[in-house]
């Protein structure tokens, strides 16, 4: 998943980047509401992290910008102010839900979570896909009700596809959501990461999870089973 | 720098008065020196007819005039009555006495039937002549005609106008003097007020008084009313900074010396993040509590009533985005005349804090109701579906404020926050069993203003 955080205080930008990477999650990051509106409006984000006190830009037009350019990626408002009238002031523009200075991690990371799975279609934390469920809220991933451990890079491969699961998914989808900008693109580490799921979901080699689609792409082809 | 309202009036007045004396002075002047010029026209028309008629005229045509002439004064050069009598040829037949000294040409030849009046200057002033033309009869054939000339000095006359005038314009100007006066004093006892008024405000300035304390006219009560009422709401919002100021300094000290007490009593390394970080916690909600506190605005005079209505859809719309995940349904029942008498923020504050704990506790449904009641102002109440609250806690919960909520971390802050509005506007808050969905309602009661 690839996040764009706009966040001036150059402190809590860097904690919040280091902790979303942690997470697995493709960081990019501005620290002006110029910047941070130009990198809404031209990034494939999945989701952003927008403070309301920023310079040159205030968070709440970078917000109305964005959504005026046609982004529809969900978008946590950070604001220190805790009056309804910004909260509601910063909903209003388009963002998606707001956290209020000082909050623990944790908090953004389940809201952030939360955000991108609602923004993808999914009602619910535990994403199921036939005999495949995905915890986004652990991380855990089972099939038939059996953990299977999964690196960092493997479950993020995963949890995009499920989160996309029946649409055809390219490489360069792939790529551009899950690495950050400067990541060397004509290497086939997707490829390898693919395999890899496969053998990982489907040992036995009975349920074609991953189906290639020559020239096009991967699609996870197990049905949606939870709401 | 701009005329004051004293100069502005009294120019005004003056103008106006200027511009009516003096066209009521010059008509009169007129009508007066009209009237003169008349009676002297009279006067010298009937002497001219006495002098007709005193006049003979004998068979030969030699004209004959009495020794006794019809005015004495024709008699005395320094009189200043003149008569000339002249034939139609040009031809002097006879001059008054009085006219020898005078060095003068009085009109002649003036035709038969026309009167002719003519105003002639010399050195030793003017003179104002009357001439007739006649014809006397000689015989059956022949006719003469005659000019019969009467003149006056105008030395009284001028002197009578003058006199006039002099009284004239001294009445006029003494009558603008005194209605300026009136005028002026008319206008410092009128605008006596605002003096007041200014002198009111310096006291205050000087914190002498806290309110303009005088009684004011009805054109004014208006402004000052206001102005009162601006000036006591500056007072409390002073008043309640200062509090939450006082307030958050006592307690953020609490804290501050459990994380003291934390670090002296030399706490194993591993449970101090523990210890402190609820600490620090406690804080950060203190901290909110009391900005919120600040924030409250209360009820501003000059304030437009606010549509509740406007204001749940707001909150309600937001909130459906925040909690997107458990798809509730909020049914919004506000009349359309309950309105709201103070700052939006703190409306917003209100339905925010009450409508986010409805949502956090519901299973599925939310009711916001509000309406206006004459008597006791206006009912706000939202409820929710959720577990519901026991009369002991709901009181808990209201005592308590954010005093001691960390073992309810859902219904701490934000009713602590909606009490303190409601008590900010003259309000109270009710916490019971909701009515019609089973679970929480709290209902916010906040009198007229």
């Amino acid at each position: 998943m690839r996040v764009l955080i706009i966040e001036d205080e150059l402190p809590l930008l860097e904690q919040l980047r280091t902790r979303l990477k942690q997470e697995g999650y493709a960081v990019d990051s501005a620290c002006d509401g110029e910047e941070g509106r130009y990198l809404a409006t031209e990034l494939p984000c999945d989701a952003a992290i927008i403070d309301l006190g920023l310079p040159k830009l205030s968070g709440i037009e970078v917000i109305r910008k964005a959504r005026a350019a046609g982004k529809t990626f969900p978008i946590l408002i950070l604001t220190a102010r805790s009056r309804w009238q910004e909260k509601v002031e910063g909903l209003e523009a388009g963002a998606d839900d707001y956290l209020v200075k000082p909050f623990q991690m944790e908090e953004l990371l389940a809201r952030l979570r939360a955000l991108v799975r609602r923004a993808a279609g999914w009602a619910q934390s535990h994403i199921t896909c036939g005999p495949v469920t995905l915890d986004t809220a652990t991380q855990a991933v089972t099939v038939n009700g059996q953990a299977v451990e999964l690196t960092a890079y493997e479950y993020k491969v995963l949890e995009y596809l499920m989160l996309h699961a029946g649409r055809v998914v390219s490489k360069s989808d792939l790529t551009e959501h899950l690495y950050e900008q400067d990541y060397d693109r004509d290497s086939n580490v997707i490829e390898v990461f693919v395999g890899r799921l496969r053998r990982k979901l489907d040992p036995d080699n009975r349920y074609n999870p991953i189906e290639t689609l020559r020239g096009r792409g991967y699609r996870l082809t197990l049905e949606r089973t939870s709401p | 720098m701009k005329l004051s309202l004293t100069a502005r009036l009294l120019l005004a007045g003056s103008v106006v008065l200027a511009a009516f004396l003096g066209v009521t002075g010059l008509t009169l002047d007129r009508a007066f020196s009209d009237y003169a010029e008349q009676s002297l026209q009279e006067r010298l028309q009937a002497q001219n007819v006495g002098l007709i008629a005193a006049a003979e005229l004998d068979d030969n045509g030699t004209l004959h005039m009495p020794a006794t002439l019809p005015a004495a004064r024709y008699n005395s050069g320094s009189s200043g009555l003149y008569a000339q009598i002249t034939s139609n040829n040009g031809r002097q037949r006879w001059q008054s006495p009085s006219m020898a000294e005078l060095h003068i040409t009085l009109p002649k030849d003036i035709a038969p039937g026309v009167r002719h009046f003519e105003r002639l200057s010399f050195a030793g002033g003017e003179l104002y002549c009357f001439s007739l033309g006649i014809t006397f009869d000689l015989s059956e054939a022949t006719h003469e005609g005659f000019t019969f000339t009467v003149a006056d000095n105008m030395a009284g006359f001028n002197e009578q106008l003058a006199a006039f005038r002099r009284s004239l314009w001294g009445w006029l100007g003494g009558v603008a003097l005194v209605l300026l006066t009136v005028q002026g004093l008319v206008l410092r006892w009128s605008l006596a007020p605002m003096r007041e008024v200014a002198e009111d405000l310096g006291n205050i300035e000087m914190g002498r008084h806290q309110q303009l304390e005088g009684h004011y006219p009805r054109e004014m009560r208006g402004l000052t009313d206001n102005l009162n009422a601006l000036l006591a709401s500056q007072r409390e919002h002073l008043d309640r900074h200062r509090h939450t100021l006082g307030d958050l300094a006592h307690s953020l000290k609490t804290p501050l010396a459990v994380i003291r007490g934390e670090l002296e009593k030399s706490t194993p390394a591993e449970e101090l993040p523990a210890a402190i970080g609820e600490q620090v916690r406690r804080m950060g909600e203190i901290m909110d509590y009391q900005l919120q506190r600040a924030a409250t605005s209360g009820r501003l005079p000059l304030s437009a009533p606010l549509s509740v209505t406007a204001a749940a859809h707001k909150i309600v719309n937001s909130l459906n985005k925040v909690y997107a995940d458990k798809q509730v349904e909020c049914r919004i029942e506000v009349d359309e005349d309950a309105n709201f008498h103070g700052e939006e923020g703190d409306l917003l504050e209100v339905l925010g804090n009450l409508l986010d704990n409805a949502y956090k506790w519901c299973e599925r449904r939310v009711m916001v109701h509000a309406a206006l009641d004459k008597q006791r102002g206006l009912q706000l109440s939202v409820e929710d579906d959720g577990p519901g609250i026991t009369p002991q806690k709901a009181e808990a919960v209201l005592q308590r404020g954010v005093r001691d909520d960390s073992s309810n971390p859902g219904h701490g802050i934000g009713l602590a926050i909606v009490q303190d509005i409601a008590r900010v506007y003259g309000g109270k808050l009710h916490i019971e069993k909701g009515p019609a969905l089973g679970g929480t309602r709290i209902t916010l009661l906040l009198p007229h203003p």
